[in-house]
Order: structure tokens, then sequence, then C-alpha cells
């Protein structure tokens, strides 16, 4: 019965991990149980004195002791979660049997009777235990202001870096040479691509893949791409002229903010325009004085019976 | 009397002593223009216009005003119906049917058909009757409001609509319009006097969706809402007087800037160019202070517009305060190139406004002083701006440019005068277009014509200092700007209106100095003077002597006479001499001061007061002379050949601080290939301080005078070592250093050295291998990464670079270019080119340079025969959607395929495009190239010229171009270019086969003398007032001219013809009209139509059958076509007998003209003359001509 009640564990266990049946270890685990029991069913049978079973009685027999093993797991389990507990302790199982109507009393006579059979322990493949991972170097220990039950510091070689140095190329003529034909390299590859993805051109009747030229498409509005600098341009821009260009800015920026204003205050109504120049006016009190033509409301049309004019 | 109004005035008109006397019989004093909706979608604009006139004479009952294209619905004079009539002889010059395919007759036709709607003449396209009921009010010259309702539909020239095809909104798409146009073109947007000398004031009002803004002149009064808000309707008044071709419009969904150091300033732009407005814009406060403190005066109007726009007309317009640029002129902070440039529009355009806008012109040939005035003002803001260098190279590239033009073609006269009217005396018969009226002149002679009359204010100016000139521009102003401010004395306005005797008169007063001399030579004649000079050093006497001839016989020169200067740079110092150019005089003795001719350890003294070491060993030891100019200052338009040692070519270039010295010593030393020009040229190359365009001109030359001494250089190829030793890196000299663009000067030189280098050949004349590798290696390591600036514009010179140095292929027996057979070389270029071109779609480059040098580049390979000759490429980027210069280069191209591969199928595919594409400026710059580099010539043999083309070009400039006056000339002047002035080659030449030809189809419509007679006694029955007289009268235009002269068989159809359609259009209008129509059918369109008229005496009656059926051709409704056949009936019974008399009088002919080859001319002529009336008696039968079409139409609409 001592065999019975570690089996019921490890079947609980087993039952659990069988249920996945997602991994082959776990499949192989489940037959092996299964052959555990087989071989309980027979030790026992053959202690009732049965000289040969039938495979199929085996097998229901190995079917309701599996049940038994679960069902004294399952409520075992229970009765540990409901006292708020995580592990069955021996007075767990004990109700558990108690309550199937198991004579609790009855099973140390059992477990010592003497025509008892002794069977060998199945033979435990070794658990497949995932292969550490690479440790480099000692795990550092908590330093002192975290409390010990906090997860360990992962790995050092997740987070130390070790800078290893080469001589950087100081050659200028290489660096140069590398830049250019590094950029010949990309423009020549991004164009061959966009060439060999879309319609080309050729200058050779004969041969259209030695020079491709990306076919010339007409564009709805072709003075936005031909005047406005491209992003790329933008951004070299910002980069190089930050300091020089300090003061040209400063003033630009504030011609941007009247013609944003303005031109966001030509679509609101008056109101809200005449709110702007106490806004504005804290910045800079010239702007009052702006009164052009184009940055007036719009009016409403008066109220006429009959137009004049149109 | 209408024509008692028109006359007189315009014979005053020309003598501007006293005042301005209008050609009208009225005063316009105000004008309303009211577009009240304008259709993106179709293209379309509805408004109306009210003139408000005070007739000047007291029995004026028609008014002329011009308009063109518009269609009119409804014309009103104080709320009374008024007939009115459209005619537009423009609309096609010759008649179509008219196989007449000679230049000059269509010329003198062109000007014609110009002169008869012209509103400086008084006349107009839009002929409006005043009703009866008002003359009693108009005999108290009481004011007229003359009313007229009006529409367009798909403008095609005046008004440009530009409407992206995307998705969204117009407001979203970017579509906008603007006007645009060659001189007085206002008359294609809305009816109105045309005209640069009627000045009135404008109150202007358009109606657009409320996500636009519509741009005009004046101020904006106010901005209102439609009642359903979804549109607003902008109001704008302009109270300074301004005639209407100064009148501009620009709507579309723009953004709005207000300059932030001009309040009244606001700029606008399309949709996200904000940023590049900002930038490009920063600087105009900068042109207004210098132009308001030079001419001591404000600005005149109170507020001025900038419009940034796209598809532009022209890249500058200036109208009344406002100026419409085209939006290619925008530019980042990062660009260097296009900042100088647009700047100097910017620039020339406030200049206009100035002269040209606030003040305008009496008549056509007093045009030359406002140019004048603003190309030289502009001038001075140059100099301010870039310096005197600058200022001085620009003077000489100018001076340059009208003398190569005026060499070539024969003269540009800037104050044309027109005696009496006759062709004989035409000033400028040398030409193939007329130069009375602007729009009859070749884009290309108009843009000489301005250069050439800013040189002469600058000419003027020499004479009578700048201090003086200024003065007069002051005084012109404050008359003008106390003339604006007369509101309601109109007769006052003449003030603002500057004529070339107002303006001498100017001069003389604030002077008080004659230069009538000068006016005469640059002025009243065309022409600029060719001196020959050499000189002889007279050892003995110490005197220079000189030698000055000219060429005063070659087309295009004249004669000098006067002063000249002369600046001789001897060893003890610089001295001028004034020579007296004199008749006879060629030789001119002038005595050195250089006493001592070599003294050693000198310093030499320069004009400039600079002293300087020289090395004097390369001189000839016995004269003291360095070098001589002629004319240093440029104060005769001239062509200068001077002769000198090369040595002295060489001090010049070094020691003489005037760039035009430089400039010309450089030029001079392409003849002068010796290891010693060599050392001079790259001396200055290596000059910091040396102008730098003088230093990019030395790069050409040396490289000119590198292959000229191919065989005995020594050392690198010419520029190597030195653009080595200035641009790239010190430890690596074949790696160029990262772009730096902070100097603009070395930014230039950089960019032009690989150019200049790239020309150089060797002995096999190919490009050296090492300087093609160096090119190479330039592109390669070119680095912007640490650069301010974009270096679009220097990749693109590098491919120029490239394209320079391919030289012509190797071919054996014509072989098909194949990439197996393509040189090395080669090859390497066309990689480079493929990955820019490619990049290119990728990461475009400002304005697309690199595109452009690609497409060049690709078009030279071709010429070349390393890549097989196809203009598919080109046709491809020529393709309306691209940027606009992209275009222009693949259309260069393919008009180059065009004349090399004589390609019929390219040229018609660029005829077509000519009359297709939807971008006016592209249109003209075919014609233009076209012109430039013509597929033939006349004295060639071409398998494209042929008959078909000279139809299809004739009929494209005398119909096809009709709405455009620049398109219309370049189609002139290609057709010129082609086929000559004289009948085209190709064309089956018998003449006398065509008359007959031509008769036959005649005699069948209309016969020329009886039905004039018939005609005329209807009249003198209708009319007792008529004179029996002139029954069967004849032309006495071409009676008694055919008397004259018998030489030139096309002057005499002009004749006719102008005197056709001046008659046609002074007269009244219809005397024989009512006979036509059933009174019933337009009383209300013409009423009482034929007391008004048929009363008025009728001076020429001839004409009066032809002005009926002209009359009734042209105001034609549906209804009336029935008519016809009963008008015809009686003329087909004398349609026999006058084919008879006709082809009995050319028998006549025939016999003779074996006889009497002199009187040849005569009798061909007369026939011709014939035929021509008859084809103009026929013209109102045909209905052929648009304008026929439209006016059937526009009266019936109205009812």
């Amino acid at each position: 019965m001592a065999e019975a009640a570690a089996t019921a564990g490890a079947g609980g266990s087993g039952t659990r991990s069988g249920s996945k049946q997602s991994t082959n270890p776990a499949d192989n685990y489940h037959l092996a149980r299964r052959r555990t029991l087989q071989v309980v069913v027979s030790s026992l049978l053959t202690e009732a004195g049965f000289e040969s079973a039938e495979k199929a009685s085996v097998e229901t027999l190995t079917e309701m002791l599996q049940s038994y093993i679960s069902e004294i797991g399952r409520s075992a389990k229970s009765y540990c979660e409901h006292t708020a507990r995580t592990q069955p302790t021996l007075s767990d199982i004990v109700v558990t049997l108690v309550e199937m109507g198991f004579n609790v009393d009855t099973l140390p006579a059992y477990a010592k009777r003497s025509q008892r059979m002794v069977i060998t322990a199945p033979p435990v493949t070794n658990q497949p235990v995932t292969p550490k991972a690479l440790t480099a170097g000692q795990n550092r220990p908590h330093p002192p202001h975290i409390p010990s039950h906090f997860p360990e510091f992962p790995d050092p070689h997740t987070y130390i870096k070790t800078p290893t140095y080469r001589e950087p190329v100081s050659d200028y003529q290489v660096l140069r040479e590398k830049a250019a034909s590094q950029r010949r390299d990309v423009e020549r590859a991004l164009t061959r691509f966009m060439a060999k993805t879309g319609e080309t051109q050729s200058l050779f009747k004969d041969d259209v893949s030695t020079f491709p030229l990306i076919a010339a498409r007409p564009f709805t509005i072709p003075y936005l791409t031909a005047l406005l600098p491209s992003e790329l341009e933008m951004q070299q821009m910002e980069e190089t002229d930050s300091s020089e260009q300090d003061e040209q800015t400063d003033t630009e920026n504030l011609a941007l903010h009247i013609s944003m204003e303005d031109s966001g205050a030509e679509k609101e109504n008056t109101s809200v325009l005449q709110q702007n120049p106490s806004l504005s006016g804290s910045r800079n009190g010239e702007e009052n004085i702006i009164d052009n033509p184009y940055l007036r409301p719009v009016k409403k049309p008066k109220i006429r019976r009959k137009k004049s004019l149109s | 009397m209408p024509l008692t109004g028109v006359e007189p005035a315009r014979m005053n008109r020309k003598k501007g002593d006293k005042g301005f006397e209008s050609p009208r019989p009225y005063k316009l004093t105000h004008q309303v223009v009211c577009i009240n909706n304008i259709n993106f979608q179709r293209k379309s604009v509805v408004g109306f216009v009210e003139l408000t006139v005070f007739p000047t004479v007291a029995n004026l009952n028609r008014i002329k005003l011009n308009s063109k294209q518009c269609r009119i619905y409804r014309v009103r004079i104080n709320d009374l119906e008024a007939a009115f009539i459209y005619n537009d002889p423009t609309l096609e010059v010759c008649h179509s049917e008219s196989k007449q395919r000679n230049l000059n007759y269509f010329s003198n036709a062109y000007a014609a058909a110009v002169s008869a709607v012209d509103p400086d003449a008084g006349n107009g396209e839009l002929c409006i009757k005043v009703p009866s009921e008002l003359w009693k009010h108009v005999d108290e010259l009481k004011v007229l409001k003359i009313h007229i309702n009006f529409s367009l539909d798909q403008p095609k020239g005046g008004l440009h609509f530009v409407v992206p095809s995307v998705e969204g909104s117009m407001a979203e798409r970017g579509a906008h319009v603007f006007s645009c146009g060659y001189q007085n073109s206002t008359r294609f947007w809305f009816p109105c006097v045309d005209s640069y000398s009627e000045l009135c004031t404008w109150k202007l009002e358009f109606t657009v969706d409320a996500a636009m803004v519509a741009v005009s002149n004046g101020d904006l009064v106010e901005t209102v809402y439609t009642h359903d808000m979804r549109k607003k309707t902008f109001h704008y008044m302009l109270t300074i007087p301004t005639a209407a071709s100064n009148i501009s419009l620009a709507i579309g969904p723009f953004e709005i800037l207000v300059d932030p150091y001009m309040h009244e300033v606001t700029h606008f732009c399309l949709p996200q160019l904000l940023p590049l407005l900002k930038h490009t814009t920063s600087y105009l406060h900068e042109v207004f202070e210098f132009y308001e403190e030079i001419l001591t005066c404000r600005y005149p109007y109170s507020c001025f517009k900038t419009v940034f726009i796209d598809e532009a007309y022209v890249e500058v317009a200036a109208y009344a305060s406002m100026s419409i640029f085209s939006t290619n002129l925008l530019h980042s902070a990062m660009i260097i190139d296009e900042t100088p440039l647009t700047r100097r529009c910017l620039a020339q355009s406030l200049a206009q406004q100035f002269f040209g806008c606030f003040i305008s012109r009496m008549s056509w040939s007093d045009e030359w002083v406002l140019k004048g005035i603003s190309g030289y003002i502009y001038g001075l803001w140059m100099k301010k701006t870039f310096g005197v260098n600058e200022y001085r190279h620009w003077i000489k590239e100018e001076l340059d440019r009208i003398v190569a033009y005026e060499l070539k073609t024969g003269g540009v006269l800037l104050h044309p005068i027109f005696g009496g009217g006759k062709e004989k005396d035409n000033p400028a018969s040398h030409l193939h277009f007329s130069i009375k009226h602007p729009h009859t002149l070749s884009w290309e002679y108009y843009t000489m014509f301005q250069c050439k009359a800013h040189l002469v204010m600058r000419l003027i100016e020499n004479r009578i200092s700048m201090e003086f000139m200024l003065q007069v521009f002051n005084k012109l102003l404050s008359l003008a700007s106390t003339a604006s401010s007369q509101k309601f004395q109109s007769h006052m306005w003449s003030q603002m209106l500057v004529s070339t005797s107002g303006f001498l008169k100017s001069i003389s007063n604030v002077s008080g100095k004659d230069i009538q001399p000068l006016i005469k030579q640059w002025v009243d004649q065309s022409g600029v003077v060719k001196f020959y000079g050499s000189f002889a050093f007279n050892r003995k006497r110490n005197v220079l002597e000189l030698e000055i001839k000219q060429d005063y016989t070659s087309p295009g020169t004249q004669k000098y006479v006067g002063p000249l200067k002369v600046t001789v740079q001897e060893l003890d110092g610089s001295f001028n001499h004034t020579l007296q150019i004199e008749e006879n005089s060629l030789k001119h003795d002038i005595p050195c001061h250089s006493k001592s001719r070599r003294n050693k350890k000198k310093k030499i003294p320069l004009m400039n007061g600079e002293e300087v070491d020289m090395d004097l060993s390369a001189m000839d030891a016995d004269s003291p002379l360095l070098w001589i100019r002629i004319d240093p200052d440029m104060s005769v338009l001239r062509k200068v050949e001077f002769e000198q040692a090369d040595f002295m070519w060489q001090y010049q270039l070094r020691y003489e601080r005037d760039v035009v010295a430089q400039q010309e010593s450089i030029l001079a030393l392409e003849k002068f290939p010796t290891p010693a020009s060599r050392l001079a040229l790259t001396d200055i190359l290596e000059q910091e301080q040396c102008f730098y365009r003088v230093r990019m001109s030395a790069c050409f030359c040396l490289a000119k005078i590198a292959n000229s001494m191919v065989s005995t250089w020594t050392g690198p190829p010419a520029m190597k070592s030195l653009f080595t030793r200035m641009f790239c890196c010190k430890s690596c000299p074949n790696i160029v250093k990262t772009n730096n663009f902070m100097s603009f000067q070395s930014y230039f030189l950089q960019k032009t050295m690989p150019v200049a280098m790239a020309l150089l050949r060797d002995v096999h004349n190919l490009c050296p291998k090492e300087v093609l590798t160096f090119i190479l290696d330039l592109i390669k390591y070119n680095d912007n990464r640490k650069n301010k600036f974009s270096d679009n514009y220097y990749r693109a010179e590098m491919i120029d670079a490239l394209a320079n140095s391919v030289t012509p292929a190797v071919s054996v027996n014509n072989e098909v270019r194949t990439l197996d057979n393509l040189n090395p070389d080669v090859r390497l270029i066309l990689e480079e080119i493929t990955r820019f071109l490619n990049m290119e779609k990728l990461l475009p480059s400002y304005r697309h340079t690199i595109t452009v040098s690609c497409l060049r580049a690709i078009r030279v390979l071709q010429k070349n025969g390393h890549v097989p000759s196809d203009p598919a490429l080109f046709k491809s980027y020529a393709e309306y959607g691209h940027f606009v210069d992209i275009r222009i280069a693949a259309l260069e191209a393919v008009v180059d395929y065009t004349k090399v591969d004589r390609s019929y199928e390219e040229l018609q595919w660029l005829l077509n495009m000519i009359q297709d594409d939807p971008v006016p400026y592209v249109r003209h710059k075919i014609l233009n190239m076209l012109t430039k580099n013509p597929p033939f010539t006349k004295n060639m043999e071409s398998p494209l010229c042929n008959e078909a083309l000279v139809d299809q070009l004739w009929k494209l400039m005398n119909s096809g171009t009709s709405h455009d006056w620049r398109l219309r000339c370049g189609a002139v002047d290609l057709y010129f270019t082609l086929f000559g002035l004289s009948r085209p080659s190709c064309l089956p030449l018998p003449e006398l086969g065509l008359v007959l030809n031509l008769k036959e189809k005649k005699a069948v419509l209309n016969p020329t003398i009886i039905p004039e007679a018939v005609a005329v006694n209807q009249e003198a029955a209708n009319n007792p007032s008529s004179h029996p007289q002139l029954v069967g009268f004849q032309n006495p235009f071409s009676s008694s001219q055919d008397e004259e002269e018998i030489d030139m068989d096309t002057v005499h159809d002009s004749q006719a013809f102008i005197s056709h359609h001046l008659n046609m259009l002074e007269r009244p209008s219809t005397p024989g009209l009512s006979k036509y129509r059933p009174a019933s059918s337009r009383s209300a369109l013409i009423p009482q139509h034929s007391t008004g008229c048929d009363s008025t005496p009728t001076t020429k009656p001839q004409w009066s059958l032809e002005l009926a059926r002209k009359g009734t051709g042209k105001e034609q409704s549906p209804l009336e076509m029935g008519m016809h056949p009963v008008a015809s009936a009686p003329l087909s019974v004398f349609t026999k007998e006058s084919t008879a008399s006709k082809h009995s009088d050319h028998h006549h002919h025939h016999h003779h003209e074996h006889k009497k080859k002199k009187k040849k001319h005569k009798h061909k002529h007369k026939h011709k003359h014939k035929h021509d009336s008859k084809e103009k008696d026929k013209e109102p039968f045909t209905f052929s001509s648009p304008a026929s079409g439209r006016s059937i139409r526009s009266p019936s609409l109205s009812d």
C-alpha cells in the first residue's frame, strides 16, 4: 500500500503531465507509469493466488487502480487547498481515504503482511534536465538592500559588457575610400533593386539589364519634389547649421509663428482673433501692429434682399 | 462721325510734346471687373465688367473695346441694350483657303490685323453701338456706363488654369489660375481697353471657393462670405489710375505670408512651399529700401503682393501692386546657385513696379523708356548687391549679346517712328516681322530690345551723370504720383504716362545737357558699331599711332562719329585719351608719356592708383606700352577687335584691374597658345582676389590653349595640379576634400574646373585617360555630409564634365551600336549616368538638375555614336507631368535628334506638342529650340521640307496660335528659319496655275467687280446720301501703287489687306447690314440701326459690300442663315460674266509675259490682288474663323 500511495502522488502528477500529451517525454512517462501499475496489479493477483490472467482483465484492473489512486490524489489536493496549503500532508491523505470509505487502521497491517511481493522500483530514466544555460562567471549575490527572496541576478553574460578594441582605421584615405565605395554599393544595389522591381527603360535595344534606367514617371504635382528639400537633406541641414544659423532661425521661427497664427486666425471668427494679441503679445509686442488685409477675418454676408453687384 | 474723332487723334499721337492725346474718342475713368464664378473643373469663368466712360467728341456712336476669347452675352449702356459686333482679324490672319505661303505676305497681313484691333490706334475687336436714345446724352459729353456680361470657356491664353489630376477638392489638389501673357494681353480674359495708355481706377471682385485666395491689384478692401458660406468674395480697390494691361489675377489655395519686415507686403505660394517662400522672400525688403532710396520716392502703391505659381508663362511678370513669379524660383537656404537668380528676379519685378506698372507708356514706341529705366535701376541694384565687378561683367555680357544679335539680324530699333504708314518707310525692313506692334515682335527681338534699352540708359547716365539721371526719374515719379492722387481729374492722369519726348525733355531740363546726338544714334537708329583697331609705336616721335577702322556696311552696323576713349597703360602709368572719331580720320597719334623706357626697380602705377611690380622681361624693349584699351567704359554700343601683341594681352590679364579688360584679354589669348599665356592664365586661376567669373572663363581658355599646344605640353593635364592643390586632401591628393561650399567663389571654381578639364584632348583628339579617371574619382569621393549647402549643382556639373569628355566613337561602317562594342571609358561614364539618373528617382535633387544633366549627357553619347540614337527615352521625359526643366532638356534632345536624324516622325511629334501641350512656356520653348537648332534651313535640301509641313506651319501661325502672341511670333520665327521670307522652295511653283485654280474656286462663289456695283447701286437706292459716282470705283490703293512699284509683289497684297482692314474697322460698322436683315429679327440687338449708320457719309463705298457681308457674317444668327440664298441669288447672275472677263484678262497677260518681262510682276500682282480681294469677299460666307463662329452664338445667347 505504501507503493500505492507513493504511486498515487506520481499518478496525480502523471495525469497532469499526461494531459498535456504534447511532448514526447510525457508520453514516455505515461507509458512507464502504466507499466508499473500493471506490474502492481499482476503481483497483487499473484499474491491472491492467480496463476494467470487475461490481458483484458489486467487492463481493467489497472484502469480501476489508476482511477482509485487518481481520486485519492485529487481529493487530497482538494483538502490541502481547502486549508490554504499547497502541499498535501499525511492527514489530508488520511481524511481522503476515510472519506472514500477505506479503513485506515488496516493499512499498516496490510503493509506489513508477510506474503507481500516486493516489486522493484521502475527504472528511473534520468529526467531530461534542461542543460544549464551557459554560465559565465559567478552570479552576483544580492546587494544588501535587495531582499533575498527576490530572484537572483541573471547570468553575468547577459549584462556585463566586455569592450574589445581593434586598432581603428586612422588612415584618411582608406576611410574615404571605404565610405565612398560603401555608399556607391548601397546606391547601386538600391537602384538595381528598384529597376528590377519596376518598369525600366534602356539605352540599348538588345540589352535591358546592364544599364537599367528606372522608367520616368510623371508626377501630378511635379514642382513639389523638385523644390522641396528631401528629408535627408533637411536632417543634414539641422545637423550642420545649428550653430551658425541660430540667430536666423530665431527670427524665422518668429515669422513662422506669426504666419501660423495668422493663417489659423483667418479661419477662426473674430472672438478668437481678439484673444490672439494677448497671447502673442507677451512674446512680441510688434505683432499687434500687423494689419494685413489677408489676415482679417472674412465677413459674414449682410442680409440683404437683393445683392447689389453680383 | 466716328472717323473724325479717331483720325486726328491718331495723327497727333506721335508728338507727345504737349501732353497726351488719346486715340480714342472717349476717356475711361473707372472700370469694375467682377468675376463671380470660376470653375476649375471646366476651366471656365463667368463675370461682367462695367466701364465708366466719358465721351470726348459729341457724336460718338461707336465704342471700340478689346476682347478676345471671351463670349459676350450682353452689352448694356446706361441700362439700355446695345448692339455689338465682335470681329477679330488676328484669329485667322490670312484666309485659310489662300494659297499664299510666303512669309512676307503673312507678316504684313499679321501686322495689319494687329493694328486693326490695336487700342493705341483707337481700334478694338468689340465694337459697341451707342443706342440712339443716348445720343443726346453723348452730345452733352455725359457719362456712359458700359456693362458687359461675358464668360470664358477653357481659355487658351490670358488666363492659365493649373489643375493637377489628383484626388480631393480643388484646394487640396493645389489647383490655381492666374493671368498671363506677353505685353498687353488683358483682353484675353475680360473686355477692356487693352492699352497701356488708357488709365482708370479699378474695382475688382472675385468670388472664389472658401478655401482659395484671390490675389489681385490694389487694396483688398474686404472679404465676404457668400450666403451659403461656401465661397468668399474678395473686393479689391485700385485707386491709382492703372492701365488694363497691368491688371492681373491669381487664384489658388495659397499659403499666406506677411512679410516680417514690411507688413503691407504679402507673399503667396502654393501649399507646402511656405518654408521656401519664407526663405526666398526674406531678402525682398532690402530691394525695397534700395529703390526707395535711390529714387527718393516711396513705393507708389499702398501694398505689394508676390504670388508664386506653377506653369508660369514667364519667370517674372509685374503688374500694378503685384508680381507673379514662377514657383520654381523658390528655394531653400541650402541652394547656392538659385539664390542670386531669384533675387535678381525679385529686384527686376520691383523695378518694373515703378516704371512699367505705376508709370505707364504713351505708345509702343515709348516702351524703351520704361524698359530702359527699369533695367537701369535694376542694374544699379545689381551693382550695390553683387558688387561693381558683377555689374560690369553683366554690362559686358549684355553688350556682347546685343552686339551679336544686331550683327546677326540687322539691328534693334528702340524708338520706331512710323511716318505716313507706307511700307517703304518701314524702319525694320531687314526683319521678317513688323516692329510696329509689340504683338508682332519676335520674342528674341523683344528680349534684345529690353537689353539695348537699359544699355542706352546707361549711356545716357554716362553723359549726364547718375545724379541727374536719378533726378529725372524722381521727377517722373513725383509728377505721376501727384497726378495719381487727383482722383476726379482724369485728364491729369496722362502725367502718369511716359513718352520719349517727355523723357528727353526732363533730361534736358534737369541736366541742361543736350543728349540729342546720343538719342539719334542709339534710339532713333538701329545698329551697333564695329571697330577694328591696331597700332604701331613710333619710337622716334615717342608716339603711339593708333588706327581705328569701322565697318558700317554690314547689316546691323552703323557709323559712329564722336568721342572715343582710349586708355593706354605705359610704364609710367595709365593715361586716358579721348579721340574724335570722324568721317575720314583713321589714324590717331597719341603721344606717350614714358620717356625713360626701362626704369629699373620702379613700380608701375595702374589706373586705380595702385602701384605694382611687374616682370617686364616679356615686353618689347623699345616700347613703353604695356597695353591699350579702346572704349574701356563701354560708352558706345560696340564690338571692338583690337590687335596687340600676346604679351600685352598677358599684362592686361594680370595687371588690369577691370574685369571687362580681363575678360577681353582671356578671349584674345585663345589665339596665342604659348607657355606665357598658359602661365598668365594659371596665375589668374590661382589668384584669390581675382573675380570668380574671370577665373571661370580662364579655365575654358586654358583648356583651349592646352589643346592647341598638345604636342608641346609638359606636365600633368592643365588645371589638374591646380585643382588638386585647391580642393583635394593634403595627405591623399587623389581624393577631393569633403564638400564645404562656404566660400562661393571657390565653389564656383570647383564646379567649373572639371568641366573645362574634360574639354582637354590628347594628340589622338581623345580626352586623356588621366582626366577621365580624375573626374570619375571626383564623383566617387564626393561627400556632402558635412556641407551646409546642397551639392546638386556641383554633381550636375560633374556629369556635364563627363559629357564633355566624350569624343566621337570610332565606328566601322555604320555598325550597329551594341553593348559589346562599347568603349570601356564610355562604359564607366554610362555607369555613373545610370546610377545618378536612378538615384534621382529615389532622392530627387533641387530642380532635378542632375536629371537634366544626365539627359544631356545621354544625348551627347548618342550623338557621338556610342549609344544607339533613339528619342524614346527623351520623349518619355518630355511628357507633361515632369518638372519643367527636365521637360525642356528632354525636348532639346528630341529637337537635336530631329535635326541629326532628319526624322519626320519626331518633328511631327514636336509640332503636335506645340499645339497641344498644356504649358504655354513649354510650347514657346519648343518653337524657340526648333528655331535655334532647326532641322533644316532655307538654303538646305532636306527630305523633311515638304508641302505638308509648310501647310502645317502656316496653319499654326495663321490660326493655330491666335491665343498667344508670343507663340505666334515664335511660329513666325521658325517659319522664317525653315523657309525664309519668300515662298518655300519645296512648294510647286507655277503661280499662274495657282491663279487659275483659285479662280475656278472663286468664280462660283464670288465675283469681284460687278456685285460691288450692284451693291453700291442697291445702297444708292436705299440710301440717297451715298454718292452715285462711286459705282464701279476701283480700289485706289492697288491701282495707284501698281504704278509706283513693280518689284515687290507681296507688298501690294498686304497694302490692300491693311487698307481693307483699317477701313473695315474704322468705318461705321455696317451700312449695308440692314439690307439683308428682316427688320423684325434683330431690332432688339441693333435698335434703329439704319437711321444711325446709313446717314453717315461713306467715303470709300467700294468696301461697303464687303463690310456688309462681313457684318452679316460675323453677326449671323441662326435665323439669318436662311437669308443667304436670297442675298447671293443676284450675285450668281454676274458670276459667269466676271469669270469670262477674268479669263480673257488673264490670257492677255499671258501673252505679254514673254514680251515684257519687266511688267510681269506688275500684272501678276494685279491679278493676285484681285484674287485676294475676292477671297476677302468670300470670307463672310465661309464661317470658318472661330471669331465668326463665336459671335454667331453670342447675340442669340443674349436673347
